[in-house]
């Protein structure tokens, strides 16, 4: 049955010709405002090339007192963060964001940091520490190193960045990264996936000129994400951004149950969830199609600046 | 004679090797600095970091795309990374390689469906992350050159540089019978609106060359306009008069030779007058009704009174031709002016233009002066130069409101 809906100022529409959005629509969308998807996508970086930050290390069962040891290095770096657009970052072990940490609650995390920047930099977790471990007052100088080691909990999504002032310095010239504590009980098997929403003010007033997932803009919308149509998909999701108040991400064509910072079983189930800064979650997704399927900020300037990526859905 | 000689034979090899020793020291010493590569100027400190800010000279709108002219202000090579519509990232190409030395121009073209009217912000980001931003108040398309533009910015340039200059000649056959203090008043009068146009050229070439990266030299391009326009004009102001025999050295240039370096001096004003108006009508800066044409027909018709003021007091008959020749040189380079500033973009080109204006005004005031010293009752201070002179500069100053 076909409903009729009304139209201002103009009278019954002709016959619709059916699907606009077919695959000439898309060609001629292409051809005015450039490539969505695919090798012609304009965005930096090689495939596979943030493989290390999009998939975090395995998850290891509950062994209380095991020490996760994990060694950061805090470096000053040149990134390309947009095709062609050089950034001078600081950096915890070469990229922005730094590397994904991972623990199972119980474990004692062992982080030696040194740095080799040329500012004085801290790391300071998010989660339960004690107040000496906690990236505020030892302050690491040029050259120097401390070991950050406490006992990982609670369980979620949790993350690093630097604590040395100023901080909105630290934090948006690339100082920041994810670490993941798992609960005791496994969560269902499931492929993982890290991202870290940032952005980037090349020029210096303030205003992000480009934003990220994992800091390179457009990255996943020339190299779409594969996954598996019958595989649970996991995104540990946090935002870094400088800057903007809030950030989010938002999935088209299905629905993810939403745990926010993941330390409780309680969801919520949508397509569009926001993040201030420091604020995380964990994402699940059951895809219900295969094809391509966008993901991005749903603030469109954030979108249209670089955050913007695809999924892949494919049956094996 | 023979010392001459002497000294012709004087002029040796080694003498001519002498005067080419300085030269070739001065290379050699310009060498040795730029072989050190810094580190002499680093003895008193660092450069700061180049800015790395590309220059956007103008963005303009055609169908389903946006031209951005870009120069590299600075002296280090600026290249060209993301280009921004409304803060987001577009596709865009280069017309050459996306590494602009210094100086150098680019322009980036952008496929997009742009809304007309709408306000539009064009951003240019180089590889080191600085963005250059253009705020472009309403789009509007631009206009194409074609067959249409180019006839129509030569009937602008007719309306507005030929017909008012006819029409101040007409005043001619009057002009003959008019009273010699009258004669020496209208002489004051077209050395008054002379003033105001050299000083009105200056000032265009002032504000155009702020705008110029100061590297372009803007003030020193001006010095050399003036000076090319005043010292050239000069120099054929003194062969034009050299058959004129005078007991006391140069006669003052009167008649038609007067009547023409009057021509020449309004005609290369109106040629940056003609400028202006093609480039700000390219640009979409002006609306260029029926309004401002009116007003520079009115503001121009003095220029052709000015023009035949030196022929009125002549016995001989000046042909009609000689008459169509002078509005011709002197209306004639609106045209030109119109043609080159509505198809060309090019400020150190406006610049120049102007700062000759400047010049040959001013050159043809010092004739037009010198010329009433001689002849006029009363000499430069008699009550008609001055208050011709005082109302040469006001009609030049209302009239000029018409157009502002």
């Amino acid at each position: 049955m076909a409903a009729s809906l009304p139209v201002a100022g103009l009278a019954q529409a002709a016959d619709d010709p059916g699907n606009g959005d077919g695959p000439e629509a898309s060609a001629a969308a292409d051809h005015q405002q450039g490539a969505h998807v695919g090798p012609d996508v304009v965005a930096p970086g090689e495939r596979g090339e943030l493989d290390a930050l999009l998939i975090p290390p395995p998850a290891l069962t509950a062994e209380p007192g095991r020490v996760r040891h994990y060694e950061i290095v805090a470096m000053d770096r040149d990134i390309e963060v947009a095709k062609g657009v050089f950034f001078p970052a600081w950096t915890y072990n070469g990229t922005v964001p730094g590397p994904v940490m991972r623990a199972t609650e119980g474990d004692i995390l062992e982080v030696e940091f040194s740095n080799a920047g040329s500012h004085p930099h801290t790391i300071h977790f998010h989660g339960i520490h004690p107040a000496n471990m906690d990236g505020v007052f030892e302050i690491v100088e040029p050259g120097e190193s401390f070991t950050y080691r406490f006992p990982a909990r609670p369980y979620g999504m949790q993350l690093y960045h630097c604590h040395a002032p100023p901080l909105k310095k630290h934090i948006h010239k690339g100082l920041y990264g994810a670490f993941i504590i798992d609960p005791p009980t496994p969560r269902p098997p499931a492929k993982e996936l890290v991202m870290v929403m940032n952005g980037f003010d090349t020029d210096g007033d303030g205003e992000n000129n480009f934003y990220a997932v994992n800091g390179k803009a457009f990255y996943y919308a020339k190299f779409p994400i594969r996954v598996r149509r019958s595989e649970l998909v996991r995104i540990y999701l946090a935002n870094l951004t400088e800057f903007d108040l809030i950030n989010s991400f938002h999935l088209h064509g299905d629905f993810f149950r939403y745990y926010r910072t993941g330390s409780t079983d309680q969801f919520e189930y949508t397509d569009t969830i926001m993040q201030c800064q420091g604020e995380r979650g964990i994402i699940e997704i059951d895809f219900a199609n295969t094809g391509l399927f966008m993901f991005h900020a749903h603030q469109s300037e954030f979108a249209e600046l670089g955050w913007m990526g695809f999924f892949d859905v494919v049956d094996e | 004679m023979t010392t001459d000689a002497a000294a012709l034979q004087r002029w040796t090899w080694g003498l001519r090797l002498s005067v080419l020793l300085p030269v070739l020291l001065l290379l050699g010493a310009a060498a040795l600095v730029s072989s050190t590569n810094g580190s002499l100027t680093s003895l008193v400190g660092a450069n700061p970091p180049p800015a790395d800010e590309l220059e956007i000279r103008r963005a303009t709108f055609h169908a389903n795309e946006i031209s951005v002219l870009v120069r590299n202000p600075q002296r280090d090579a600026i290249t060209i990374a993301s280009v921004t519509v409304d803060d987001a990232i577009v596709p865009f190409t280069v017309d050459g390689p996306k590494r602009l030395g210094r100086l150098r121009s680019a322009t980036i073209n952008i496929p997009f469906t742009w809304v007309e009217d709408d306000p539009y912000s064009i951003g240019v980001t180089s590889s080191s992350g600085i963005q250059s931003t253009i705020e472009v108040p309403a789009a509007f398309e631009a206009p194409a050159p074609s067959r249409a533009t180019f006839t129509g910015y030569a009937l602008i340039g007719f309306l507005v540089g030929i017909v008012p200059v006819v029409l101040g000649m007409m005043w001619l056959p009057a002009l003959r019978r008019a009273d010699p203090r009258w004669l020496a008043a209208f002489m004051a009068l077209t050395a008054g609106l002379l003033t105001f146009l050299a000083i009105d050229a200056f000032a265009e070439a002032l504000e155009l060359q702020a705008s110029l990266p100061s590297a372009l030299g803007g003030p020193g391009l001006i010095v050399l306009g003036v000076a090319v326009s005043y010292l050239g004009l000069s120099w054929t102001a003194h062969r034009l008069t050299k058959g004129t025999p005078t007991g006391d050295g140069v006669a003052p240039l009167a008649g038609v030779g007067l009547a023409t370096m009057i021509a020449v001096g309004v005609g290369l004003h109106n040629l940056g007058e003609g400028l202006a108006i093609g480039s700000s009508f390219a640009l979409g800066e002006v609306a260029l009704g029926s309004v401002l044409v009116t007003g520079f027909m009115v503001h121009n018709v003095s220029e052709g009174l000015g023009i035949v003021a030196p022929v009125a007091e002549g016995k001989r008959r000046v042909s009609s031709l000689r008459l169509a020749a002078l509005a011709l040189v002197a209306g004639g380079p609106v045209i030109l002016g119109a043609w080159i500033g509505g198809f060309i973009t090019n400020e150190i080109l406006g610049v120049f233009f102007f700062a000759i204006a400047v010049g040959a005004a001013l050159e043809v005031v010092v004739e037009v002066g010198r010329y009433i010293a001689r002849r006029a009752a009363g000499g430069l201070t008699s009550g008609a130069v001055v208050g011709g002179f005082l109302a040469g500069l006001a009609i030049m100053y209302t009239t000029s409101l018409l157009v502002g």
